[in-house]
């Protein structure tokens, strides 16, 4: 508990990156918000639908990164014990549970005019909803925990053993039989987006994951504040 | 099937909930860092 | 062993129990995770007579048929080899058309599929609509592969 009243090198980057974060992300987001919304062209398929593509794509991406990032700390956790490994884990769980709902609603409206069904149990769509239950799990763990007082090992283990979803969710269009389409872009170079379509998607992605990370760099202060309040408020009790 | 109101609906949704997560965060840590600073102050 | 080994065995431990829990199930569930049917399935006979299942391929070119009552259509699905005769009753989605990608819901009865719901399948390429129509004799191809 005592080891991070203090943790000063990461407030020190913590405080000045929280303001990058938010200002950068709002001013990329918004070329990209609004030209998605009104500059690109319509699809030659779904029409105007398409536009729902530079929201869903990145609430996705970040529903599964916030995921990987709990692993991530999950793994700090039961190796090493990292005093900020469990505040970073229930610092990214809103966000990426956040993310992950606004993902499953913006394909399930997406859904509707272009495949005709609000909702179909296919890969994608079951493995994406199982891992927004996952999330909901998690943070009531991670959140009995610390209320008990303990170091949060349970929601590492959690954490990690949870993280099987991802490349289930990643490869469920390949390896089954899927209604939700293939991947549209790889990392490794390449889309099968046209270039006026494509724009704004890399705005919206960079935008949203900024401010993603603004909201975990606040919400890990915020957690470090109220232990150094505990921690202040005990020694003058002391005294 | 007019395709606008699901656009926009979509765009509330993930604009909104958005913004909802950053106002939560936000005051949050503005309400636990001020809360420690008081003690500071006093101390 | 150091404690910090410890820790890592078990946790590394944990998940290659979890991710072979989880292979093993998704193997034994392979063909119920498929969402459809293709036409060749249904061809060689993995579809059963009267069983409600999905049936998804791409629409026949010049094979939407409407009948005279107004409401029921005929059409065939495709897959490129096997052809499949459909009759549905209904409203179709914006997005079905000859030459695009479908999934329907229903059930054989005979050599005929008889759906109860029609659901649009595109493929995920995107375009403006004038380099659109050129493109969309291969995306339809894609689609079907997917």
């Amino acid at each position: 508990m005592h080891g991070y009243a203090n943790p000063a090198r990461f407030l020190k980057f913590a405080r000045p990156a929280t303001g990058w974060f938010l200002w950068i992300g709002l001013l990329l987001l918004a070329p990209g918000i609004l030209g998605g919304l009104f500059v690109t062209p319509p699809d030659y398929l779904q029409g105007e639908t398409v536009r729902i593509l530079y929201i869903h794509v990145p609430a996705a991406w970040l529903g599964m990164a916030g995921w990987a990032g709990i692993a991530a700390a999950s793994l700090a956790q039961i190796v090493w014990r990292h005093p900020l490994s469990a505040i970073a884990g229930r610092a990214v769980a809103p966000a990426g549970a956040t993310f992950a709902a606004i993902c499953l609603a913006t394909g399930s409206i997406w859904g509707r005019p272009t495949w005709g069904t609000w909702w179909e149990w296919d890969g994608r769509l079951t493995s994406m909803l199982i891992l927004f239950f996952l999330y909901l799990g998690y943070i009531a763990l991670a959140w009995a925990e610390r209320e008990r007082g303990g170091d949060g090992r349970m929601a590492a283990l959690f954490g990690l053993v949870g993280a099987i979803n991802l490349p289930i969710i990643h490869y469920s269009v390949m390896w089954w039989r899927t209604l939700h389409q293939g991947q549209s872009i790889s990392i490794t170079g390449g889309s099968s987006i046209a270039p006026e379509l494509l724009w704004p998607l890399p705005l919206t992605l960079v935008g949203f994951s900024l401010l993603f990370g603004a909201v975990v760099l606040m919400r890990m202060r915020a957690e470090l504040a109220a232990a150094k309040f505990e921690a202040r408020l005990r020694r003058t009790s002391t005294e | 099937m007019n395709p606008w109101p699901f656009v926009f609906a979509a765009y509330a949704i993930a604009l909104g909930g958005t913004a909802s997560l950053l106002l939560w965060a936000w005051r949050s840590m503005c309400a636990a860092e001020a809360q420690a600073d008081s003690l500071k102050r006093r101390a | 062993m150091k404690p910090k080994h410890q820790r890592l065995t078990l946790a590394v431990l944990a998940i290659i129990a979890v991710a072979a829990a989880v292979l093993l199930a998704m193997w034994g569930l392979r063909d119920r995770a498929a969402y459809f049917f293709t036409p060749a399935e249904v061809a060689i006979g993995k579809a059963q007579q009267g069983a409600a299942i999905r049936l998804g391929g791409m629409v026949k070119k010049g094979s939407i048929r409407q009948r005279s009552d107004g409401v029921t259509i005929d059409f065939i699905v495709t897959d490129g080899s096997h052809d499949v005769p459909v009759v549905y009753r209904g409203i179709t989605p914006d997005l079905f058309k000859e030459g695009s990608g479908v999934v329907a819901e229903g059930r054989m009865r005979g050599k005929t599929f008889v759906a109860d719901t029609i659901l649009a399948k595109h493929d995920e390429r995107y375009m403006p609509p004038q380099m659109g129509n050129e493109v969309a004799e291969h995306a339809a191809v894609k689609t079907v592969q997917q």
